[in-house]
């Protein structure tokens, strides 16, 4: 059975990448390169893809191992495990939501860690599984809740108007 | 589970996400149901999820993105994959064209034909051969040939049937049996020769539509001339190194 053509491909998903993209890189104009990275590489390598119903998640994996590859970060992405994390909860106020438009969302999500900044984003934008998730982003499951638990109490402190402390996690290497 | 566990579960969970339906916010959710400050925790947790997940998806999107990236796809298709169709369409009307001449001019190809078949004969007599028998009995050549499954029913012209025999061979054309029969022409031979007249003899289904005419046809063929005809049974290709004399007085 043939795949979506490239057409469809890029007006169906081009604007979830794109927000994707964004909140990795905090660049409009690297987001767009991505964006158009990820879609130069569906187009040479995309038709390797058997299920069509693997389209979305081929490319937000693909888009996430260009953006690793332009940062060269992938190695200092330490492995860590829920249990490890701050005792205290990310618990993010609706006050705080609704005081938000788009971009400050955005600016917000930029002062977090690059290391939780992609599960955080794929915490809010997409209807991913956890198990999605972390096939997306090459990482266990339990290393993804753990990211976005460190990622969504940065997130809490922004939103509270403290910069928490960003040094490496604390969790268990791998 | 406790209160602080079932907030650690619970502060991950996603309203009207696959979520819902993930066995492992199960009992988290139950407890919820039943501890009334957990409850007020989840369903502020839950009102600031939905609020910021509408946020995020409002990011706008850079106007001409899409066509940008449509526009770099013409630039780094490859030449086949951007031109696909039309290539598609040069290369069925060629092949009809083709068809059109294969049909329609089937001399062409059936000349083509024939001149291999002759060429392939004389060249093969020119070069030096080992005749399979040497006799001058018309009779064991007959006999020789239809053993070995080659044509020995053939018809001789006038002029050869006094012409002096040498022998025979069997060769083939495209898996088909042809029989060769050679004579002299009694004038003197070059230093190895044994004749310098042959005379090849296939069935006619070997040549096909490529069979020569009813009438000898004279051509040259490398240094030797020729004379091919067709009795409807057998094709019959003369090839006699000399002149078209010399030819034409076995013939007749």
């Amino acid at each position: 059975m043939p795949g979506p053509d490239f057409e469809t491909v890029v007006a169906d998903y081009h604007e979830p990448l794109y927000r994707f993209a964004i909140s990795l890189t905090r660049s409009e104009a690297d987001a767009c390169d991505l964006v158009q990275q990820t879609f130069y590489m569906w187009a040479t390598k995309g038709h390797q893809l058997r299920d069509a119903a693997k389209v979305k998640s081929w490319l937000f994996t693909t888009q996430y191992r260009a953006f690793l590859e332009s940062r060269r970060t992938v190695t200092r992405f330490p492995h860590s495990e829920l249990i490890e994390t701050d005792p205290e909860l990310p618990v993010i106020l609706p006050e705080a939501a609704r005081q938000l438009d788009a971009m400050q969302a955005v600016e917000a999500l930029a002062q977090i860690d690059a290391v939780y900044r992609a599960p955080v984003a794929l915490f809010y934008l997409e209807d991913y599984s956890y198990q999605e998730i972390a096939d997306v982003l090459a990482v266990p499951i339990g290393t993804v809740k753990s990211r976005l638990a460190r990622g969504l109490a940065q997130l809490k402190h922004i939103f509270a108007g403290s910069n928490p402390s960003r040094s490496q996690p604390r969790g268990k290497h791998e | 589970m406790n209160n602080q566990e079932a907030k650690t579960i619970l502060a991950l969970f996603r309203p009207g996400s696959p979520d819902e339906a993930d066995p492992s916010f199960h009992e988290a959710r139950q407890m919820a149901k039943t501890d009334p400050e957990l409850a007020r925790w989840f369903d502020a947790h839950c009102e600031a999820y939905l609020l910021l997940r509408r946020q995020f998806q409002s990011i706008p999107i850079p106007p001409g993105l899409k066509e940008q990236i449509l526009s770099e796809r013409k630039i780094h298709r490859p030449l086949f994959q951007r031109y696909w169709r039309p290539l598609l369409a040069v290369a069925a009307v060629v092949v009809f064209l083709v068809s059109i001449d294969f049909v329609f001019s089937p001399f062409h190809g059936v000349k083509d034909r024939y001149a291999a078949y002759s060429k392939r004969m004389v060249e093969s007599a020119l070069k030096g051969y080992n005749m399979d028998v040497t006799t001058t009995d018309p009779l064991q050549i007959r006999d020789y040939l239809k053993e070995h499954h080659a044509p020995a029913a053939y018809s001789l012209p006038a002029g050869l049937k006094t012409a002096p025999l040498v022998g025979c061979a069997v060769s083939s054309w495209q898996g088909n049996p042809v029989s060769m029969i050679c004579f002299k022409s009694g004038r003197p031979l070059p230093p190895a020769a044994q004749s310098d007249v042959w005379l090849f003899v296939t069935s006619r289904q070997t040549l096909a539509r490529a069979s020569p005419p009813a009438s000898p046809s004279v051509d040259r063929v490398s240094k030797a001339i020729t004379a091919s005809w067709s009795d409807g049974q057998n094709d019959y290709l003369l090839a006699v190194v000399g002149n078209e004399a010399l030819l034409r007085k076995y013939l007749q």
